[in-house]
């Protein structure tokens, strides 16, 4: 017995758990559900605190509001006063000075669609607040990570306060800025700001801790100032990285401003979305969905340009000479220009979109239903409840009896003998488990079981303290009553997640073995990584309707991303002289990957789970708006009801299960990557 | 050169420790034990890492210091105290006899100006700035006027051998080049105290030899005090006027190459000069003994004191008996034992 493993420890504790709870069931109910009286009204308290709070600072925060006005009603008079000739023209000339033809034949062509669609004055009002909020998070951003270089001391918590920021969902935001500004598109200002800054932050603090040693060096014996050398060489020396932050910058900001439009109040294009949405006119809501991916492609690639090496240089000439076009026909055609609102040539290209849907929906209605309750039924629920509760007459033909049950767990202690005798004890602990959450569902597991499993989980990826600090964690949700909502969370996101492992993995492995295949998935991907997430809604909308399966599916294809391009990287990036060993070994392709390919990418691939789970924590409180449970329907409720204690505390619950996650990949990868040296 | 003018660089019980707490600690250990060592060996139980250990050494005015030593052996750490990029834990360094420990950040700054120039083993360009303007940064901090300080620049990089390539960026540059960049950054100033710190370690043996070349051209023609850090035992030869060799932070012998090659102090300097071509490096007057009086055998093979010892065993090969020696004016200074010549270039046998 000594000789058990770690993880066979962990296992086992979790196993023994269980079983005592599932034993105990019925003699013992408040093993299984957590008894209401023992709940904190913790959501209350944190309310009342927070408004305490929040009335405190409101005279201030409404004087900034009001400050903030003039600067974001400048640039909305200037955007949509421009003539949009001159608009389109001057983009261009600065994608041309940036990227060259390619980047300014982008530009006209996606102004172009944009203004033909007649969403033009939308796009512009989003602009607006995009071009405020963003010089608004560079300068905090960039102040913040200076600060942090230049005061090692505060480097540690400021690097948490990030995470920490990075994890809480957008929505959870909004809720107190909405006490704290009224409504109004100042909201969605701050809140950008506010959540565009950390990318900003994280990447001139990374930039400016890898400038060369020799560099800060150089700078110093050439006898500069403290402020020559940060400005004159460090600073320009990180110039790249920093560049990086401003294009996440930019993103970030514009897929908050969409997401804030959620508040109403200002005619944004994000707005234009929702309220074609939910009248259901989905070529309309595709029309302006496409307007704001367009917007979101050219900011990134043509922000995307400075980040590069070595940028070609383009011809000044040529851009003044674009710009000059523009103003002269602005000039000449300034009585007879249309207004760029009442272009609508793509009216009747949505409205065949919506003839088509339709018809494409009762057309394959048979297939379309049954492709959704079959995964509902055969999948997500059994996921949810558990068999012994989602298997009925009415869905699979039969009733679940105690008799499967035994049998469900006698296949699982069996196949847990047979890999016990094997040598791999844990992984056979883990199956029984398995089987055991199968029957029960993780949205009726018994608490103590989800603590300690959580726990000893924590406790192989991370030693003792990481376990304290999930169980500590765990604990605080499951008294403040956000228990079953948070199960309910940790069971859609885990379904994805699983979904996005099997899948991503499989496109990922596909992609690393064929560059065909990678050629056609990367563009795939790089779009699926620019359009913001609320656009994700539409099309599942489309085609499944309001509800549980289209909000599954919306996070798939959102966080599917990040584990096709680790598990490609991954396999891709075996250094040569380890393939060519196992080639002079003998080894077939199948066994090179097997053996040698998958092994040593096995941290990157963790990472990429990483990146997926926290993608797809993101996504579920979007995802409220077209039919969840759990936590991102209670941040999307305390939104409209301006519930601060309510979104405050859902928020922190979905960033604990965040930050729980990630912590544990995280230290599984790291422990990976200690083993094979790297 | 007068003995009693102050050295340009002093030097006296220097230690650099890294770790937590390190001043007090050093201050500790050096109270409680007598000699270096066991404070050192104090200080690593304490998982300190005792970097510099007690080095003392002064550097002439216009002298060609050079301290070698193996990676990890603490001279890219001795220099960076030297130059007061690093703060050294204990001890006293002197820059013309000026305190550089105690000095101020303001007057640490004006120095840099005025006094240091430092060239890096990797360079450290700045990327984002062509050659001229990377040669006259040190000039831009001082407020030196744009065309005024591109002249400058315009004439140093002359003197590196960079003409014409003004306008390209470090990256554009090969690995010569661009030291040749550090070079001549480190000069705009008129330094008159060089750090190198392995400025030709990362570079092609070719270029490299090059480079030593030009560098022994250029110091001939601006007589700097210079501090040369290397772990090549040739290029110290080549270039030192007197080599530290430095050992596990200690500083184990200071000399001249003939010292070092023929004296060495203990096992791990003769090791460094294993592989060294002695007889190119040791002069005959470091085997001769001098005097006049000395009884010699009848031949005279016209030795001269300056020789190297391959050319003086060249001439005497067949000779057993005891040479003269004389100056180029053939005044007789000394004697020669054959054997004792032979045996000097096989001290790596003994």
């Amino acid at each position: 017995m000594a000789s058990l493993s770690k993880g066979s420890i962990a296992a086992l504790i979790a196993a023994v758990v269980g079983a005592l709870c599932l034993a105990l069931e019925s003699s013992v109910p408040w093993l299984v559900k957590f008894p209401a009286a023992w709940v904190l009204p913790a959501t209350d308290w944190v309310g009342a605190a927070m408004e305490w709070f929040l009335a405190l600072i409101k005279p201030a925060a409404r004087s900034f509001s009001a400050l903030m006005f003039y600067p974001m009603e400048a640039a909305n008079y200037v955007l949509s006063h421009t003539p949009w000739p001159l608009v389109i023209c001057a983009t261009t000339a600065l994608a041309w000075s940036l990227g060259g033809v390619r980047m300014a034949l982008m530009a006209v062509v996606g102004l172009g669609f944009v203004l033909a669609s007649g969403y033009w004055p939308e796009s512009m009002n989003t602009l607006a607040l995009v071009a405020v909020s963003v010089p608004l998070a560079l300068i905090i951003g960039g102040g913040i990570g200076i600060l942090a270089n230049e005061y090692p001391r505060i480097r540690q918590p400021v690097q948490a306060v990030l995470d920490i920021m990075q994890t809480v969902p957008t929505f959870a935001y909004l809720t107190p800025l909405l006490v704290l500004f009224g409504f109004g598109p100042v909201v969605g200002l701050i809140a950008s700001a506010i959540y565009a800054a950390p990318p900003m932050a994280r990447n001139v603090l990374l930039g400016l801790e890898r400038v060369e040693p020799e560099i800060k060096e150089a700078a110093i014996m050439s006898g500069g100032t403290r402020l020559q050398q940060l400005f004159q060489c460090e600073i320009p020396s990180a110039g790249q990285q920093i560049m990086v932050g401003v294009n996440q910058c930019l993103m970030a900001a514009l897929s908050m401003v969409i997401i804030a439009a959620v508040i109403g109040g200002f005619d944004d294009i994000g707005w234009e979305v929702l309220l074609t949405m939910r009248k259901a006119q989905f070529g309309q809501s595709l029309l302006a969905g496409l307007v704001i991916v367009i917007f979101a492609i050219l900011i990134d690639r043509m922000s995307g340009t400075l980040t590069q090496d070595r940028r070609d240089r383009h011809d000044p000439r040529v851009a003044w000479g674009i710009l000059a076009l523009g103003v002269v026909v602005s000039v000449a055609f300034w009585g007879s220009v249309q207004q760029p609102g009442t272009y609508a040539l793509f009216n009747p290209v949505a409205d065949s979109v919506d003839r088509g849907l339709s018809s494409f929906t009762s057309a394959n209605a048979e297939f379309l239903t049954a492709l959704k309750n079959n995964v509902l039924f055969y999948v997500l629920l059994p996921m949810r409840i558990g068999l012994d509760q989602a298997v009925l007459p009415f869905t699979w033909g039969f009733a679940w009896t105690p008799m499967m049950s035994a049998a469900l767990f006698a296949a699982g202690a069996a196949a847990g003998v047979v890999f016990a005798l094997r040598g791999q004890m844990a992984l056979g602990v883990m199956l029984l488990i398995a089987a055991g959450m199968l029957e029960t569902g993780i949205s009726q597991l018994p608490w103590p079981f989800v603590l300690v499993g959580a726990g000893a989980l924590a406790w192989v990826a991370g030693g003792r303290g990481l376990a304290i600090l999930t169980v500590v964690l765990l604990g605080t949700i499951l008294l403040s009553g956000l228990w079953e909502r948070a199960l309910l969370s940790l069971y859609l996101s885990g379904a994805a997640v699983f979904a996005c492992a099997v899948m991503g993995g499989a496109i990922g492995l596909a992609s690393a073995v064929s560059p065909g295949v990678w050629r056609v998935v990367r563009p795939i991907c790089d779009m699926l990584q620019t359009i913001p997430l609320f656009v994700f809604l539409i099309p599942v909308l489309m085609v499944f309707q309001i509800g549980e399966f289209s909000a599954f599916l919306a996070i798939i294809a959102y966080a599917i991303v990040p584990m096709i391009r680790y598990t490609r990287h991954g396999l891709v990036s075996t250094p040569d002289e380890m393939i060519e060993a196992a080639t002079a070994s003998g080894a077939t392709k199948w066994q090179m990957l097997k053996d040698i390919r998958a092994p040593y990418a096995a941290p990157s691939i963790l990472l990429g789970l990483n990146q997926t789970i926290l993608y797809a924590f993101a996504m579920l409180v979007i995802a409220a708006l077209i039919g969840t449970t759990g936590l991102g329907q209670s941040i999307y409720l305390a939104l409209g009801q301006a519930d601060v204690g309510l979104g405050i505390s859902a928020g922190a619950a979905m960033a604990i299960l965040a930050l729980i996650a990630d912590r544990m990949v995280q230290g599984f990868a790291e422990e990976r990557r200690k083993a094979l040296g790297l | 050169m007068s003995g009693s003018e102050t050295p340009a660089i002093t030097c006296r019980n220097v230690w650099q420790v890294f770790g937590n707490n390190a001043d007090s600690a050093l201050k500790e250990a050096l109270s409680r034990h007598e000699t270096p060592e066991a404070a050192a060996q104090e200080l690593r139980g304490k998982g300190l890492v005792p970097a510099v250990q007690d080095a003392s050494f002064d550097v002439k005015e216009g002298e060609l210091f050079v301290i070698m030593g193996l990676s990890g052996s603490g001279k890219s750490t001795l220099i960076r105290c030297i130059s007061h990029l690093l703060h050294a834990t204990g001890g006293e360094i002197r820059i013309d006899g000026e305190d550089i420990v105690e000095a101020s950040p303001k007057r640490l700054i004006e120095l840099r100006r005025k006094k240091l120039g430092m060239v890096f083993q990797h360079f450290g360009l700045f990327p984002h700035m062509t050659v001229a303007e990377n040669v006259a940064y040190p000039l831009r901090v001082q407020g030196v006027k744009k065309k005024q300080r591109l002249a400058k620049a315009q004439e140093v990089i002359e003197l590196v051998g960079l003409g014409g390539r003004e306008k390209n960026f470090p990256r554009e540059l090969s690995g010569g080049q661009r030291q040749r960049v550090g070079i001549a950054r480190s000069l705009v100033a008129d330094c008159s105290v060089w750090f190198l710190d392995e400025p030709f370690s990362a570079l092609d043996p070719l270029i490299r030899r090059q480079l030593q070349d030009e560098f022994l051209e250029i110091q001939a023609k601006l007589k700097t005090t210079i501090v040369f850090i290397t772990h090549d035992i040739n290029e110290a030869l080549k270039l030192a006027d007197r080599i530290a060799i430095m050992r596990d932070g200690k500083v184990v012998q200071i000399g001249t190459p003939a010292d070092i090659v023929l004296r060495p102090v203990d096992d791990y300097v003769r090791e460094f000069s294993k592989d060294v071509a002695k007889g190119r490096h040791a002069r005959v007057a470091s085997v001769m003994q001098e005097g006049e009086h000395h009884v010699y055998g009848a031949d005279d093979p016209g030795l001269r004191q300056d020789m190297t010892l391959d050319a003086a065993l060249a001439r005497c090969m067949e000779l057993y008996e005891p040479v003269p020696v004389r100056t180029d004016d053939g005044k007789l200074v000394g004697v020669v034992n054959p054997a004792d010549l032979a045996a000097a270039l096989q001290v790596e046998q003994g």
